[in-house]
């Protein structure tokens, strides 16, 4: 029994809305809000999940029928990262309750439950412009919360940031602007029908724009230049947010570019290369980092590249892998973050080479990391060991062993510099003690709630992938989700 | 035609100033000049020749006489993010002019850029 | 160098773009099965708007209008979580002079009538409630720049700004307990061109009316201040 999934966004924007008003009330309220809110979220995407399997779910806004009107289309694909956005969402959530103690707290919890409502109202709707408010939503919250500190580098970062985003907001601007001049429609499904009839020639200068705008979100090679200030300097949950939230839909809405509206074979090559290029690069700044939480970032947007480079396959198999990867990324990177972010406010400084001896003095702590740490890299039994092999042998199956042989190159670094972490964790002396606070127990549960999962998905990858597999069916056979959404009824 | 020139130059003024200019004001200022390029370059596709505004004031008008309306309502929501994303852009500008003591964006490196 | 560099650079690129929107030939009507004239031959009869950019905008894509509201929500709170307890710069602001005081004073409640009539007439005329609200906005900023002391209680903002931004969503919450969707239109229709007729149209221009006015004006007033 599921409510109707518009509620999944309307109600945090309500919420948010009323939020200073409830703040006037309790000064504990607002703590609370997107705790409730983003599980109601969580509650509604499991409760959907098995309906969208069978067929997407269309939701019909203000009674016109999709050309006419916004509907929101919720897909396997849709679905499966609603659920993933909302339990990452949820479970930050919770180690917000107490972590955030920075004033305005208020504005803070508003932010975070409409970059989490809008990253929602991205992979749920099914109208072009309507993607692009959402992306908006998204990322003007992630810029304010990127500043949030209020300190010399996290402004810096913010507006960096800033920069890069509102130029892809123009390029998504004028590749909508392409797009409805020729084909006279917003909705998704209506353009990928009467997008067919359209000169190439303007088609493909359309999707360069859209590529190039949702690119930035998606921490594509060159446009990601904004990812490790932004991670490394917003506060830590934000951090974990980044990779969780915010990526996820920016993939997306690539995805659905790529698969659903436009119907051009060139540009998978063309992501499969960006992927390979993102992963290198970013797998090479990683290792040069002396920051942890930069060191993170860069680790992240390689992850990102491993997704591209499994989107760029376009085969079933192929898609199910990156979805895999997306979702492991997803759990894997905020534990990963939190548990940084824990150990770099017990250590006092950001460098890696300050952790030493963290093991003995935070045991619990370095275990998340550590644990985060080998899930990422793709040790057996945990979760990431499946996505990394479906993706690798895929590309192998695919015919190109170049690029495999150069992910595994990827991983092998990625392996290198996790494990040097890990290794000054555990068998590095540590240096005298000063604080020695306790780790508040919403962190803990946060932290135990997502390690749980991994390890959960790692023993039963086929339970997840039974999931997955719908979800990669419908991005690379568009027809069935053209056909739900054009011909549903009220 | 002259609209989409219009509309390029700009955009294009506008870009130039992000990249180029070294006052963070003047940057900002870019970015909204790139917005009011997108804006019009939308509402001239919208337009056709002869046809007037869609707002049936008196009944002597008809559908068949008027411009396409969606690329104004479009616009519309893109001048309000355009607001919101300047607005935020100022706000940020402050911060740093706060804890730098300066405007010149070359001088503000910290992090890498 | 560098500036050369960006000229090529936008040169090339600019060139390419228009070469590509001059193949969409201007003032033709091009896309005659496109979504635009259906909302043409629709909009009056089955929205009851006169003015169909204002049906578009708040019933067809009414989703939209909810997120951009929201959006300018998030500047608003944004700004107000980065400027918290900034210290103001010091400098002066300068009182205006007799002439532009004593205008300010007589033009303030008419630009706000102004503004309260293009919101209320949203679905009638050009306008509605973001210009409206911006008129208003702007009938704030002439107090502010002439009067050095004037200044808005921002509790008041705020709470006109939650409240607009949840009666908004309320009307959509209520098409989807009578009418089956979200933001359905629930009431009568009503005498097309006349004040009280488009359905839920008007309430929510209304509404985004008061909220995009209270937010642009705590936004000036904001930034404002730290100029004192």
């Amino acid at each position: 029994m599921y409510f109707d999934p518009v509620l999944m966004i309307a109600l945090p924007l309500f919420a948010a809305f009323l939020i200073p008003l409830l703040g006037r009330v309790s000064k504990e309220i607002p703590k609370y809000v997107p705790v409730v809110m983003i599980g109601f979220n969580l509650y509604e995407s499991i409760m959907m999940l098995p309906h969208s399997m069978v067929k997407p779910i269309i939701v019909i806004i203000a009674a016109w029928k999709p050309p006419l009107g916004i509907n929101l289309t919720i897909g396997a694909l849709g679905n499966v990262l609603a659920l993933i956005i909302s339990l990452v969402g949820f479970v930050v959530a919770i180690y917000n309750v107490r972590f955030v103690q920075k004033e305005p707290t208020e504005k803070y919890h508003m932010l975070y439950m409409l970059m989490v409502a809008g990253a929602t109202g991205m992979v749920l709707t099914g109208d072009l412009f309507n993607l692009f408010v959402f992306l908006e939503i998204t990322s003007i919250s992630s810029y304010a919360l990127t500043a949030f500190i209020r300190d010399r580098n996290g402004a810096e970062a913010a507006f960096k940031y800033l920069l890069i985003g509102s130029l892809s907001s123009t390029f998504v601007l004028l590749g909508i602007a392409l797009i409805y001049g020729t084909t006279g429609t917003l909705n998704m499904a209506d353009i990928a029908e009467k997008i067919q009839h359209v000169d190439s020639k303007i088609t493909i200068v359309a999707l360069i724009l859209l590529v190039t705008g949702f690119g930035v979100e998606s921490e594509m090679f060159p446009l990601n230049g904004w990812a490790p200030d932004a991670y490394s300097q917003a506060p830590t949950a934000i951090g974990a947010a980044f990779g969780g939230i915010v990526v996820k839909a920016g993939v997306y809405a690539l995805a659905r570019l790529i698969y659903t509206i436009f119907n051009f074979q060139g540009v998978f090559f063309f992501i499969l290369i960006m992927g390979v290029i993102t992963l290198l690069i970013a797998e090479m700044s990683a290792i040069r980092q002396k920051q942890l939480k930069r060191m993170l970032a860069f680790s992240s947007i390689g992850q990102m590249g491993l997704v591209l480079i499994a989107l760029g396959l376009a085969t079933v198999r192929g898609v199910e892998g990156g979805l895999f990867q997306m979702f492991n990324h997803a759990m894997i990177k905020p534990l990963l973050f939190l548990s940084a972010g824990y150990l770099v406010y017990y250590s006092g400084s950001k460098d890696i080479s300050d952790l030493d001896g963290m093991g003995r003095k935070k045991p619990l702590l370095s275990f998340f990391f550590a644990f985060g740490a080998f899930a990422i890299m793709g040790l057996p039994p945990l979760s990431g060991f499946w996505s990394k092999f479906i993706i690798i042998s895929e590309t192998i199956r695919g015919g190109f062993v170049v690029v495999a042989a150069l992910a595994l190159f990827g991983s092998v670094i990625e392996a290198v510099y996790y494990l040097r972490v890990v290794g000054r964790l555990y068998f590095k002396q540590p240096n005298e003690s000063e604080k020695t606070k306790y780790v508040h127990a919403s962190a803990i549960l946060a932290m135990s709630v997502l390690a749980l999962v991994v390890l959960f998905a790692g023993l039963f990858p086929d339970m997840v992938m039974s999931y997955l597999k719908p979800a990669a069916t419908e991005l690379v056979d568009k027809t069935a989700y053209i056909k739900a959404v054009l011909t549903a009824g009220l | 035609m002259i609209y989409y020139v219009a509309a390029f130059s700009l955009i294009l003024i506008g870009a130039y100033a992000v990249l180029v200019k070294k006052n963070m004001i003047k940057i900002v200022l870019g970015l909204s000049l790139i917005d009011s390029g997108v804006n019009i370059l939308l509402v001239a596709l919208g337009y056709i020749n002869g046809k007037t505004a869609p707002i049936f004031s008196n009944p002597s008008l008809k559908a068949e006489g008027m411009v396409d309306p969606v690329p104004q309502a479009l616009v519309l929501t893109a001048i309000v993010i355009g607001v919101a994303v300047t607005a935020l852009a100022l706000t940020i500008v402050i911060r740093l002019h706060d804890h730098h003591k300066t405007l010149d964006i070359s001088k503000i490196r910290e992090l890498k850029w | 160098m560098r500036k050369a560099i960006a000229v090529i650079f936008l040169g090339i690129i600019g060139y390419y773009l228009l070469a590509t929107f001059f193949n969409i030939p201007f003032g033709i009507a091009r896309v005659l099965d496109g979504v635009g004239f259906k909302y043409l031959a629709m909009g009056v009869p089955d929205t009851g708007a006169a003015n169909v950019v204002t049906s578009i905008v708040v019933n067809f894509r009414g989703f939209d209008t909810l997120g951009e509201v929201t959006v300018l929500f998030l500047a608003a709170t944004g700004m107000g979580a980065l400027l918290h307890h900034r210290e103001p710069m010091k400098r002066s602001r300068q009182n205006a002079s007799i002439i532009v005081k004593a205008g300010a004073r007589i033009l303030f409640p008419l630009i706000i009538i102004l503004g309260a009539y293009v919101f209320v007439h949203g679905h009638l005329t050009p306008g509605g409630g973001f210009q409206g609200g911006a008129i208003i906005a702007s009938g704030f900023l002439l107090m502010f720049m002439s009067y050095r002391s004037y200044h808005v209680n921002h509790v008041v903002i705020s709470r006109v700004e939650s409240l607009a931004g949840s009666t908004f969503v309320i009307i959509g919450l209520f098409g989807l307990v009578y009418g089956h969707s979200f933001l359905a239109n629930v009431l009568p229709l009503g005498t097309v061109n006349t004040l009280f007729s488009a359905g839920v149209i008007p309430l929510i221009y209304i509404a985004v009316g008061f909220k995009v006015g209270s937010e642009l004006t705590g936004l000036l007033d904001t930034m404002l201040k730290t100029v004192k």
